[in-house]
């Protein structure tokens, strides 16, 4: 078989081609494997919203070699909005918690920091939800992330194909960062719990109210870059009572007893799924984070406190993630 | 229009604080402990201050021209990427009325005619018929996004109408207002959730109504001034007249009594009530600040943004 100068120069075009079509699906988007090599979650339990939340966080904060003395600390709640009845938001009661431990143990300053994405009226969600007079009661400062200064950030993957978002100026210069989601089913994400959580972080005053680019961009697409960007330092879970079916505004409460605590997001939400009684490998982002921002399986996870125990009865969910439910 | 006598003891107060508050480029920032100005409270504080003795207007109508993109639009705060956003409506209001500005506005408004809501388009409008139909709304009856390239949203889709009805005629490029404006007031009612008012957009998804709130209300009211005896309109107008007595944050609270008083309703008991909150020199958020002064004021308000005379 004779091989001419003509086939050779065919040959490499085809297969410069073939690569730069194939490249993009074959490279990874993210700029970094940011995973540890183990990651620890703690599941506490906890009946109901009370004073004795302190003693509880406090005990389950000791389980971590975590050391904030002298850093500057920043609790991102889950407020979206306030509907009577509804378990929306994480619980006040349960972010005055965390707020107290973290001061015992020696922060520089706590703050409370949030971008609700529905109501563009911070103030009323704060006063509706019981927030504002805790925080008050507590000398807490709360920052409005939807109105924060914004510092140009690149994103540090690329699911999205953003190159940069505007993000708060708060969040980016905190020392411990501290998200604390309400763990709640989300009609469009499957799930919403600590890396969903994130968006809260994404200002209104620059991408509106509901923050629609990031819907546009893809949610679970949006949440890896995101997280890839932010990094969560710690989690604090609500899964007190939790929220199942069409959330996460509209949904029924699901009482859990359960607060999970975890030093990685990835891991935190691994155990929010199996808790729900979801297989995490089936919620993209879950999946596709444990690929470089941290653990999913259990064999990288140090589980501490009480074990896992999924449901015997799942948390309902919309139609089109009923593929989520462990068989 | 409602006849309340305002406090003037509150209203000079609050004017100064607001004044204090202006940096040196002439702008605000959205919170007091910030220096980063921003369009948003610059355009409310700008239409405080063009009527108040106090303040430095000209320097803020300065930054207000100085900070507009090559295309046309505002950005949200000076530095931002140049693709304009939603405050371009609020900077065509807040320079209003000044002569040096009729280019620049112009401009803007010829930014606003071309921005359209992704549904718009009649590859999204045929998805939104057929693959993805969880929300409900008429692809049909668009307006105007927060951002290029998203779908419209009510809050936009209103403050896009204010500027545009403030031009005394369409002509010079500017024909296409009229269809613009009916379609986002066709968009607006086709969003009005089912118990009255309005929220960010979503009336109904997954089958089930959300709540209205009662800032986007207001501002989707105002925006309906003229249309008071479309019944969408009056059932957004009386689930207003039954929370604003409820309301305690000072922003919707303001929003609320502008829209009642563009609507003729009573007002005086929450315009006590406003005065009456707590606190309101040292609230943070400066854009809450000076709308509390714009509704206090609200005659005046309205007549600057056109409404309900």
């Amino acid at each position: 078989m004779s091989f001419t100068r003509r086939d050779f120069l065919i040959g490499s075009a085809a297969l410069a081609a073939g690569t730069t079509v194939t490249a993009p699906f074959l490279l990874p988007k993210y700029h970094s494997d940011q995973r540890p090599k183990r990651s620890r979650v703690a599941i506490l339990h906890a009946q109901q919203y009370s004073q004795q939340l302190d003693q509880i966080l406090a005990a389950g904060l000791r389980l971590f070699p975590i050391d904030v003395r002298g850093k500057t600390v920043v609790l991102k709640p889950n407020l979206v909005d306030y509907i009577p009845g509804n378990a929306i938001n994480t619980h006040p009661l349960l972010v005055l918690a965390a707020a107290e431990s973290f001061r015992r143990v020696g922060a520089k300053s706590v703050v409370v920091a949030e971008g609700p994405g529905h109501q563009r009226d911070t103030q009323m969600v704060l006063s509706q939800s019981g927030y504002e007079q805790c925080l008050r009661d507590e000398r807490i400062r709360f920052v409005d992330l939807n109105r924060d200064e914004l510092i140009r950030t690149p994103l540090r993957a690329s699911y999205t194909g953003m190159k940069h978002l505007w993000l708060p100026r708060t969040v980016l210069e905190t020392d411990f960062l501290v998200s604390m989601p309400k763990i709640k089913t989300h009609h469009w994400s499957g799930v919403t719990l600590s890396m969903k959580n994130m968006f809260g972080v994404v200002p209104g005053a620059r991408y509106g109210w509901p923050k629609n680019i990031l819907h546009w961009k893809g949610i679970q697409e949006s949440i890896l870059d995101l997280c890839a960007t932010v990094p969560v330092h710690f989690v604090i879970a609500d899964g007190i009572v939790a929220m199942e079916g069409n959330g996460p505004l509209n949904g029924t409460a699901r009482p859990l007893g359960n607060i999970v605590l975890a030093d990685d997001p990835v891991a935190a939400d691994a155990a929010c799924a199996r808790l729900m009684g979801f297989e995490p490998g089936r919620i993209v982002h879950i999946r596709e984070s444990s690929r470089f921002l941290g653990n999913s399986s259990p064999v990288t996870i140090d589980q501490v406190a009480e074990a896992v125990v999924s449901p015997a009865t799942p948390f309902r969910v919309v139609p089109e993630f009923r593929y989520l439910h462990m068989q | 229009m409602p006849t309340v006598t305002t406090d003037p003891i509150v209203l000079s107060t609050l004017l100064a604080e607001l004044s204090l508050r202006q940096l040196p480029c002439g702008g605000w920032a959205a919170l007091a402990s910030s220096s980063q100005p921003a369009i948003e409270p610059t355009c409310y504080s700008a239409l405080v201050l063009c009527s108040a003795p106090v303040g430095d207007s000209e320097r803020a109508q300065d930054f207000l021209l100085h900070t507009q993109n090559p295309n046309g639009s505002w950005p949200v705060f000076p530095g931002d990427d140049q693709e304009g956003g939603w405050v371009t409506s609020l900077a065509v209001m807040s320079l209003f009325d000044l002569v040096p500005a009729i280019p620049a506005r112009l401009k803007g408004l010829h930014w606003l005619v071309s921005c359209v809501g992704r549904e718009g388009n009649w590859f999204w409008k045929w998805k939104f018929r057929t693959a993805d139909r969880h929300v409900r709304f008429d692809p049909d009856k668009f307006g105007w996004p927060w951002f290029p390239d998203t779908v419209s949203w009510v809050v936009p889709t209103a403050f896009s109408i204010l500027a545009l009805n403030q031009l005394p005629c369409s002509c010079g490029g500017l024909e296409k207002v009229p269809f613009r404006v009916e379609r986002g007031v066709e968009m607006l009612l086709d969003r009005a959730c089912d118990g009255g008012g309005w929220n960010a957009g979503n009336g109904v998804v997954y089958g089930t109504a959300l709540a209205p709130h009662p800032d986007d209300t207001a501002i989707a009211l105002l925006a309906l001034s003229d249309r008071g005896q479309h019944p969408i309109v009056q059932n957004g107008v009386q689930y207003l007249e039954r929370l604003a007595p409820t309301l305690t944050a000072p922003w919707s609270l303001s929003w609320a009594i502008l829209a009642l008083a563009a609507h003729r309703q009573p007002i005086a008991r929450l315009h006590r009530s406003l005065v009456a909150l707590r606190d309101l020199v040292s609230i943070e958020d400066t854009s809450t600040l000076a709308l509390v002064c714009l509704a206090l004021d609200f005659g005046r308000t309205l007549s600057a943004l056109g409404v309900g005379q």
